[in-house]
């Protein structure tokens, strides 16, 4: 993970500051760092999003293809998803340096979304074991500032529902072979529902306290953190220790309930925020990579 | 997909048989009414066999049963790190390697590590390394090496309560055990340590999920958490709870297996 | 004194036993480690064994799958050996691919299993050019202390043996196999190939059963495959010191007597695992 040196000296100012819950940058522990969402920003994509989080830049992009579904659950579509730590965000990316961290957020990216509700797999199938929408979901790191996971789900959120996949048309002809049609039209297309999509809240183990969105400064004071991915009802999907420290039980409780306190609040605004992004419709200026 | 050259191939496609099962004895739900097998009871673990030193190469190994699912771990080490561009030499790295036997699982798997075994490599890591004095190993690894040869249920849980058996056989010190255990959320019902059929079981129930804690049992410490399915917030935290109850109830068991090493390894030399 | 000895000047102190006619572990030359046997402990995998030669200790489990017959044998079924070498077994191996020796070691089985039919390959068709049975044997080294083959071979046929087979159908109206795992059956076992290995300590010395520290000091290494009617199936010298062909005659007669004490532990632990059912 792209990390930073810090002093002990600063080490002990950033503790002390949590604790009279006051973060360097005059946060409060349970706030967010200002956030900036922009949808449909790469054009030859079905679906993608942009989010920045204080410094932590993320772009999302979304394709969706054709293919076959897994045994298993002939009647699904599925969801890949692939995580590139481009070296443009830290150095230490460079060559294969990403891979590892690449491999590990999307392994917890599958897991957050491995669940039934999260989003509606029978509608990506077009014909129960023959063909079934895959849809790509690749998460591209133009900067690291800490808090990737948060970020990145809020960021897939988003472009998910900014996904347009074209209608098809299964025609049978005589001999009983079927051929797959696709809509002509660009606007006859299906939408994904993403009411059930959840967040990732990353709760950062500082002291005695703990903390919500943790820049690099902060994660660097901390040993252990929490991921907690929850959806708008407050349904827990996926929860991870991640780092090398211990937690205790009782803190473990706070956090959870902390996580799902915070994971709860941010599901309604951004519904509003994409919503009312799509109603400005074709108006809107497009802001793009250099806001 | 690449050729693996360095391995005797089989057919490019092979399927398992239990694709083509009559539709009716696919595996069943997780059933409400039903008991658990062995007439375990929901907040049972299963019986648990332990063993340590079984692996005479090893620094320090141990061998592990709990109902069918069996692990064996060993550690080597510690020896000079195979990375040198890490930042941080001051303390010890722990490696780990965990691996699922390809014959272990009711589907044949693949000899080449997948995404899953990594991840389940990362997340035993990080289980142990709060259980590990790594700073007392400066500049060096200690590798461990987790085989499950039948998976059924609960291999993650115990192949943390495995490895750390076998640091504590190899001698590497400790602040504690690392004690793992897992747990099977259906609606309102908890299944401790749930065997494969349990595990994997489909269930519609909105509140429903799979957890695994790693626990220090002496400094009241979780080292590992783990969670999946979907659950509400205070069953999640029930289930914590619980798991850590089942690590301690697996404590005495490991505890003896440990002893017993140690006795042995102590035995004063034969007199000639 | 002697701890030092062993560690400073291994060769001489292994060749100071040997002029006594014992080894360091207090076996006679020609005497193989206790071998033990364990049968179908596997429940997940459709055969399985484990064999412990001394420390060394070797894990098969097979796993059948369907598959369509090649076009050049659409009369036969598959059977893929593989052997691995995991870091767990010794700090020798590394983790990844399979290393030089352990790819050898599937190889070897492979070849075994070829020449020596140990099951006809036509048993495992199901039906001509359509479907027929994949056995993937996998072999898992947990402890490596030297004469991994002669484990391997073992565990091979133990497990074998040991695999049951649910019966196949083909539905002719959706052309689709069907499954039936309550009747199982299992395989005829055509031959019960035994391997026995030698080590040569100083071109001349030969010793059974070498541990990994004589494998690494001998001169010459044999392996020496022999079937349950004294037929020799296989004889592998890769290289090293040349021997005269009576010193040879000796190895696979040794190898004729390894064969019936094998096959007899096999039969006995097959036989208490039936009646303890």
């Amino acid at each position: 993970m792209a990390t930073v040196q810090v002093g002990e000296a600063e080490k002990v100012y950033i503790m002390h500051g949590v604790r009279d819950d006051l973060r360097v940058d005059g946060r409060g522990c349970e706030d967010y760092r200002h956030m900036e969402i922009e949808t449909d920003v790469v054009s030859n994509t079905d679906g993608s999003a942009k989010v920045s989080l204080g410094q932590t830049d993320i772009l999302v992009g979304i394709k969706a293809e054709i293919g076959k579904p897994k045994p298993m659950v002939p009647d699904e579509g599925y969801l890949e998803f692939f995580v590139d730590c481009s070296a443009n965000a830290t150095p230490e990316f460079e060559g294969r340096g990403g891979e590892e961290l690449g491999v590990e957020l999307s392994n917890n990216l599958y897991k957050v979304f491995n669940n039934k509700h999260s989003l509606d797999l029978r509608s990506l199938c077009i014909c129960p074991g023959e063909h079934c929408w895959v849809l790509y979901v690749d998460v591209l790191l133009l900067q690291c500032d800490g808090n990737l996971f948060d970020a990145m789900s809020i960021a897939i959120k988003a472009a998910l529902f900014n996904t347009r996949i074209p209608k098809v048309h299964i025609s049978e002809d005589e001999e009983g072979g079927k051929e797959i049609e696709l809509s002509d039209d660009p606007y006859d297309c299906m939408r994904l529902n993403v009411e059930n999509v959840p967040c990732i809240v990353t709760l950062c183990k500082i002291g005695h306290r703990h903390v919500v969105d943790a820049t690099l400064l902060e994660k660097a004071c901390s040993v252990a953190s929490l991921l907690i991915s929850v959806t708008h009802k407050g349904t827990v999907t996926c929860v991870r220790k991640l780092g090398g420290g211990s937690l205790d039980p009782d803190s473990i409780f706070e956090m959870t309930e902390t996580g799902k306190r915070v994971g709860k609040m941010v599901h309604a605004p951004l519904m509003e925020l994409l919503q009312k992004e799509e109603s400005l419709g074709r108006e809107r200026t497009k802001v793009g990579f250099l806001a | 997909m690449p050729v693996d050259n360095k391995r005797v191939r089989g057919p490019e496609i092979s399927q398992s048989p239990l694709l083509f099962l009559p539709p009716d004895s696919q595996i069943s739900k997780v059933s409400s009414s039903s008991g658990r097998q062995g007439a375990r009871g929901n907040g049972d673990i299963r019986p648990l066999f332990a063993r340590c030193g079984l692996v005479s190469q090893a620094k320090g190994s141990a061998y592990l049963e709990a109902g069918n699912t069996k692990i064996i771990c060993s550690v080597y080490g510690p020896r000079e790190t195979e990375r040198k561009d890490e930042t941080d030499m001051k303390s010890g790295r722990l490696v780990c390697d965990f691996r699922l036997a390809p014959f272990s699982c009711p589907k044949r798997g693949a000899w080449i590590q997948n995404a899953e075994e990594r991840d389940l490599s990362t997340a035993l890591a990080e289980s142990l390394q709060p259980g590990a004095c790594l700073h007392r190993y400066p500049r060096a690894q200690v590798d461990v090496n987790v085989v499950v040869l039948e998976n059924d249920g609960s291999a993650l849980a115990h192949a943390v309560t495995c490895a750390s058996m076998a640091l504590a056989d190899a001698g590497i010190e400790m602040y504690d055990t690392v004690l793992g255990c897992a747990l099977r959320q259906d609606e309102e019902r908890c299944l401790v340590d749930p065997d494969l059929a349990e595990e994997r079981a489909e269930s519609s129930a909105e509140n429903q999920g799979r957890v695994v804690v790693a626990l220090l049992p002496n400094l009241n410490q979780i080292s590992g958490l783990q969670a999946d399915g979907e659950m509400r917030e205070d069953s999640l935290t029930a289930a914590v709870r619980t798991c850590v109850e089942g690590c301690h109830r697996l404590y005495p068991v490991v505890q003896q297996a440990i002893l017993r090493a140690v006795k042995k390894k102590a035995a004063p030399p034969p007199e000639k | 004194m002697a701890a030092g000895f062993k560690t400073a000047e291994p060769l001489e102190y292994h060749r100071s036993f040997l002029k006594e006619s014992c080894r360091p572990d207090g076996r006679d030359l020609g005497e193989f480690r206790p071998t033990t046997l364990n049968i179908g402990s596997i429940s997940t995998a459709d055969g399985s064994a484990l064999v412990k030669i001394g420390n060394t200790t070797v894990v098969c489990g097979i796993k059948a799958e369907l598959a369509m017959p090649t076009v050049d044998a659409p009369d036969k079924g598959y059977i893929v050996p593989n052997v691995d070498l995991p870091p767990l077994c010794s700090s020798r191996f590394r983790p990844g691919p399979p290393g030089e020796q352990a790819q050898a070691a599937s190889q070897f089985l492979a070849d075994i299993i070829d020449d020596s039919n140990i099951i006809k390959k036509e048993d495992l068709c199901i039906e001509k050019s359509k479907l027929c049975w994949v056995l993937y044997c996998d072999i898992m080294c947990l402890d490596y202390d030297g004469n991994l083959l002669d484990a391997c071979i073992i565990t091979l046929l133990a497990a074998l043996k040991n695999a049951q087979l649910p019966t196949v159908t083909i539905n002719k109206e959706k052309d689709l196999p069907e499954v039936d795992t309550q009747h199982k059956r299992h395989l005829h076992i055509n031959k019960h190939p035994v391997s026995s290995s030698f080590a040569v300590f100083d071109d001349e010395v030969i010793i059974v059963d070498p541990t990994t520290e004589e494998e690494s000091l001998a001169t010459a290494l044999i392996t020496a495959v022999t079937d349950e009617d004294d037929q020799l199936c296989a004889f592998h010298k890769p290289g090293g010191s040349s021997l005269s062909a009576e010193k040879l005659h000796d190895c696979i007669s040794r190898a004729v007597t390894r064969n019936r004490e094998i096959n007899k532990l096999i039969d006995k632990v097959t036989k208490s695992i039936k009646s303890s059912k």
